[in-house]
């Protein structure tokens, strides 16, 4: 019996310690089983000295965009309408410009009558309450402007001498002060003979944008005088909430591409007097997507991918970015573009032409150099959209701006579970698995349009998205 | 006097292995169903979930039919 029983604890005790180290092995082998994340990576410094932030090992940095460009044939694109020319923005005069005043006028009407209507209805998304969150998003923009509010004091008025500093310093403290005025991700790019042309020739508001070699940027009635030592662009991302443009297209989601333009405003200004502070010129948008083309400068600067959205799309948070640009001649470390199979697995998802109601993005597998229409900008090859059909469906049906292509986007994920990290580095390592991951996406009901109801009854983080994933490597 | 012979029959290193996945897959099952819970994907839970319980059921299954054949 005791010989047994000694047998019997011996064996138990084998048994226990294989278990154990079973489970041990297995437990720290699972901890490496998300691939991106590092721990307290908040509180790391920067292992870069441009303060680049370490990313995924599939976001591949290379010397050429995924997007390829025909800098020949590309000019300064007008984000004015130009009558003369039917080209420039389908935004406000480009409307009526590119559609007739007639039929404009008649399709605004007809959203509007439609907008009033869901309201005194009670539609999900587009009651009272919806109205009012909007209201407030917008309420809390500042003042935007080229040269900057202009109130801090300068060195020379502190009586010391200008910041200075290398490139990447210089970098590296923009992308500081950038992170913590709420900018998500920030990039940087040189202009050159080739990508001055990305600087609008005409902004918003009609007036010319031009070089100069006067070295300190003056503004005009007519003109915005860029000086040349202005060479490098500040390029930064705002998040928007994923979680409310799911709702798209309703009073619920726009909310949260107005609350980013907000953001996006308060940055510009608090980096223009940043900069001033500095003994630098800070330049910048004098109004809603003004001074220059958003997504290709976000391209070049490394932030992300042109898609089939026509839209840029990041590694981290999907299309779920309003993206912003801004001048100085504080010399800082240009970045260079990415490849995280973005733009490959735009090619066979088309998950967003699918779900456009307007019928306003391409079903093409390969992106062309031909543009639709006066609205897109030549030079480039990419997804070109039928602006004015989106445009049309905004103003006469859905009465706000439409997010649906966002919404359901395949990159359009929150990064709690592990498996959207597994499937973006497999769509960068196995392109050819594209089509399985968007099968996958469907069956796993990603990109449903959401309650504007139920949105009210959760409980969200500040401006309802999550600052810690872009800290994460 | 009798004697009597004691047969110990040990599972072989691969079959160690081939828990040790399972054991991993389980967890990355079992993560993708909470955190989908959290992103407030209901779908995508409810699939994460209902493989994580099949996959501990045959796991369970496999462990006991196993463990009674060696038993023999």
């Amino acid at each position: 019996m005791n010989d047994t029983g000694k047998a019997k604890r011996a064996l138990s005790r084998r048994e226990f310690f294989k278990m154990a180290g079973i489970g041990t092995g297995a437990a720290v082998a699972a901890s490496s089983l998300q691939p991106a994340k590092v721990a307290n990576a908040a509180a790391a410094p920067y292992t870069d000295p441009a303060g680049r932030p370490a990313r995924p090992w599939w976001v591949k940095t290379v010397d050429q965009p995924t997007t390829e460009i025909d800098w020949a044939k590309m000019k300064r694109y007008s984000e004015r309408y130009i009558e003369e020319e039917d080209s420039g923005t389908v935004r406000g005069d480009g409307f009526a410009g590119y559609l007739g005043a007639e039929e404009a006028e008649r399709l605004i009407k007809q959203g509007n009558d439609k907008m009033k209507q869901r309201l005194v209805d009670n539609v999900d998304g587009y009651t009272l309450k919806d109205h009012a969150m909007s209201a407030g998003q917008s309420a809390t923009s500042v003042a935007r402007s080229f040269l900057g509010p202009q109130k801090a004091k300068t060195p020379e008025e502190r009586g010391v001498a200008k910041w200075s500093g290398t490139p990447a310093e210089g970098a590296r403290i923009l992308r500081t002060a950038l992170r913590h005025m709420g900018a998500s991700t920030i990039g940087f790019v040189e202009l050159d003979e080739n990508t001055r042309k990305l600087i609008y020739s005409m902004d918003p508001d009609g007036k010319i944008l031009e070089f100069t070699d006067d070295p300190i940027a003056s503004e005009t009635e007519t003109h915005r005088y860029i000086p040349n030592s202005c060479k490098y662009v500040i390029v930064y991302t705002v998040q928007m909430s994923e979680e409310a443009m799911k709702r798209s297209p309703t009073m619920t989601a726009s909310q949260t591409t107005t609350g980013a333009y907000s953001r996006g405003a308060q940055i510009a200004a608090g980096t223009q007097e940043f900069l001033r502070t500095l003994g630098y010129q800070g330049l910048s948008e004098a109004s809603t997507n003004a001074l220059g083309i958003a997504p290709a400068f976000g391209v070049l600067a490394g932030l992300g991918e042109m898609s089939r959205l026509n839209r840029m799309i990041t590694p981290e948070f999907g299309p779920m970015v309003r993206v912003f640009k801004m001048l100085t001649d504080l010399p800082v470390e240009p970045d260079k573009p990415i490849n995280a199979g973005i733009m490959d697995f735009c090619r066979s998802c088309k998950k967003c032409a699918e779900a456009c109601p307007s019928g306003a993005l391409s079903f093409e597998s390969e992106p062309y150099w031909e543009t639709k229409g006066g609205w897109n900008n030549a030079g480039h090859k990419a997804w070109f959209e039928d602006a004015t059909k989106c445009r049309t469906y905004w103003v006469s049906e859905a009465g706000t701006n439409c997010g649906i292509c966002f919404g359901v986007c395949p990159f359009s994920k929150k990064d709690k579970a592990w498996i959207h990290e597994w499937v973006k580095a497999g769509t960068s390592a196995a392109p050819f698995l594209a089509s399985f991951f968007r099968s996958m996406d469907d069956a796993f009901g990603y990109g449903v349009q959401k309650s504007g109801e139920d949105w009210w009854n959760l409980d969200q983080p500040e401006y309802g998205v999550d600052s810690m994933s872009v800290v994460k490597g | 006097m009798k004697t009597y012979t004691i047969q110990v029959l040990k599972r072989p290193w691969y079959e160690w292995v081939l828990w040790a996945v399972w054991f991993l897959v389980e967890i990355f099952v079992l993560q993708n169903a909470i955190a989908s819970g959290a992103e407030l994907e209901p779908r995508a839970a409810s699939i994460f979930w209902m493989t994580f319980v099949v996959l501990l059921l045959g796991g369970g299954i496999v462990w006991f039919v196993r463990r009674a054949r060696l038993a023999k």
